[in-house]
């Protein structure tokens, strides 16, 4: 299977990109119909850095309309920038994991991928999608070539104004004993799989049960805080400037409307339109403020001082939006996860920010096993 | 569930078929929120971002990041070095 839109070479070390991820000249599309016909007028951050460290671009893989994932879709259909890795089409895969679709599904596939410490990558560039979550992130076949890309991509950027100041990184797996944290009401909610391969992993360690409260409320607040931040930034695709415009309209609301229906798929347009609740004034305190405030609950309750590395399954008992939890935890609170084959289902280790070695020498450890 | 204030908002017209899907997506999306009230967020002060810095201003300096013509490009009509746009006032 192809999963490429755009392929510029066949160099098995290359790098395939997410069609949000601008590259002068070439089609930016972000996976979206509206944003048909439109080229990038510069390069973004991520590609200037591997272009200079001579890491070929392998092309553009087909993607999810700006990263959205389709929670009323239950077939899972693959993502090709974890299909692409997982058949060696290429050595790595970058895109902006903030639904936790690629998460889920590179653990499942026999590939690994990296979350970085949110304000770790440039996101300059990047077609922007939610602004307090979106982070570029890195899949390969073993967490150490996620770290050797990483390393070549991170470090501040001024034109991204939400960084961490180091301008550069040196990841190395972290040497001391790694005291495994596991959140007992998260593991009694995932699949029996799940369970087993979360307990054989924390075996091969020094582990601590542990709660993550509210761990339930995350499938809510994320979603509720993506859709406000999301519908917000995609008000920007109204036909007039670049990208697609319907070609019959009466008047110029018609003209936005009309272009916006054609142009989004129907995650968006779920999402436009949640987001647009959340944000009302209706529902501003009741849904968009108390979010807010739980996702400063989840983020305090986390206690690194007593674990290095929280685990975490990689399924839950429910449909996909109860699952959304897993990987919306490192996302709210802008913590570095790695999500790696292991057993059946695959697990994710998620530490503190900018605490990435501790997740090297962890999924190592447990994957060499 | 009524979503046509929010399609307003959202600046979309739905086709039938599609906003009665949508429709449905969205009031289980609403039951699911009621779960929220549960939560004591008294005194907890909403997360705005998760990294520990503050705002710094720089300094305000006109600069060219993509010329007017690279912009241009990207626009579904142009004219004479503007963004073309259709007649929207009858």
């Amino acid at each position: 299977m192809d999963y490429f839109v755009e392929r510029f070479c066949d160099d098995p070390g290359a790098v395939a990109l997410d069609q949000s991820i601008m590259l002068e000249g070439k089609p930016a599309v972000a996976g979206s119909k509206i944003l048909e016909g439109f080229r990038a007028p510069f390069t973004a951050a991520v590609l200037e850095k591997l272009q200079a460290a001579g890491v070929p671009l392998a092309g553009y893989a087909r993607s999810d309309e700006f990263g959205a994932d389709d929670l009323a879709d239950e077939s899972d259909s693959l993502s090709a920038l974890i299909g692409a890795v997982a058949q060696k089409q290429c050595r790595w895969a970058i895109g902006n994991d903030w639904s936790g679709r690629l998460r889920r599904q590179a653990a499942r596939n026999g590939v690994c991928y990296l979350h970085p410490t949110y304000g770790t990558v440039s996101r300059y560039g990047l077609v922007a999608a939610v602004c307090s979550m979106d982070q570029i992130g890195v899949a390969a076949a073993a967490p150490a070539d996620c770290f050797a890309l990483l390393q070549k991509i991170a470090g501040c950027d001024p034109r991204d104004g939400a960084m961490y100041a180091d301008t550069e990184y040196a990841f190395a797996p972290h040497k001391n004993p790694i005291k495994i944290g596991i959140p007992a009401n998260v593991l009694s909610a995932a699949t029996a799989a799940a369970q087993k391969d979360l307990r054989d992993f924390a075996a091969l360690f020094e582990s601590v049960e542990c709660q993550l409260p509210h761990f339930s409320l995350l499938p809510q607040v994320q979603y509720i805080l993506s859709a406000a931040e999301f519908s917000h930034n995609i008000n920007r695709y109204d036909g007039i400037k670049f990208g697609h415009r319907a070609a019959n309209f009466r008047g110029l609301d018609d003209l936005y409307r009309g272009t916006r229906t054609e142009g989004f798929g129907e995650p968006v347009k779920l999402a436009a339109m949640a987001g647009a609740m959340a944000l009302s004034q209706e529902y501003y305190l009741t849904w968009y403020d108390k979010a807010m405030r739980i996702r400063r609950l989840l983020k305090d309750a986390l206690d690194f001082a007593q674990y290095d590395v929280l685990v975490l399954p990689n399924a839950v008992e429910g449909d996909k939006y109860t699952a959304t939890a897993l990987y919306a935890l490192a996302t709210l609170a802008g913590l570095p996860s790695l999500s790696v084959p292991f057993g059946k289902t695959g697990i994710q280790l998620l530490a503190a920010p900018r605490n990435e070695n501790v997740l090297l020498a962890a999924a190592e450890r447990g994957m060499t096993r | 569930m009524n979503i046509t204030p929010y399609e307003a908002m959202a600046k979309l017209s739905l086709p039938d078929d599609q906003r009665e899907r949508l429709a449905a997506q969205m009031r289980r999306l609403a039951d699911s929120f009621a779960a929220l009230e549960a939560a004591d967020t008294e005194n907890v002060e909403p997360l705005v971002t998760v990294l520990p810095l503050r705002n710094v201003l720089r300094e305000d300096e006109a600069r060219q990041i993509v010329s007017r013509e690279t912009l241009l490009r990207g626009a579904p009509e142009q004219y004479d070095g503007y963004f073309q746009v259709p007649k929207t006032i009858e």
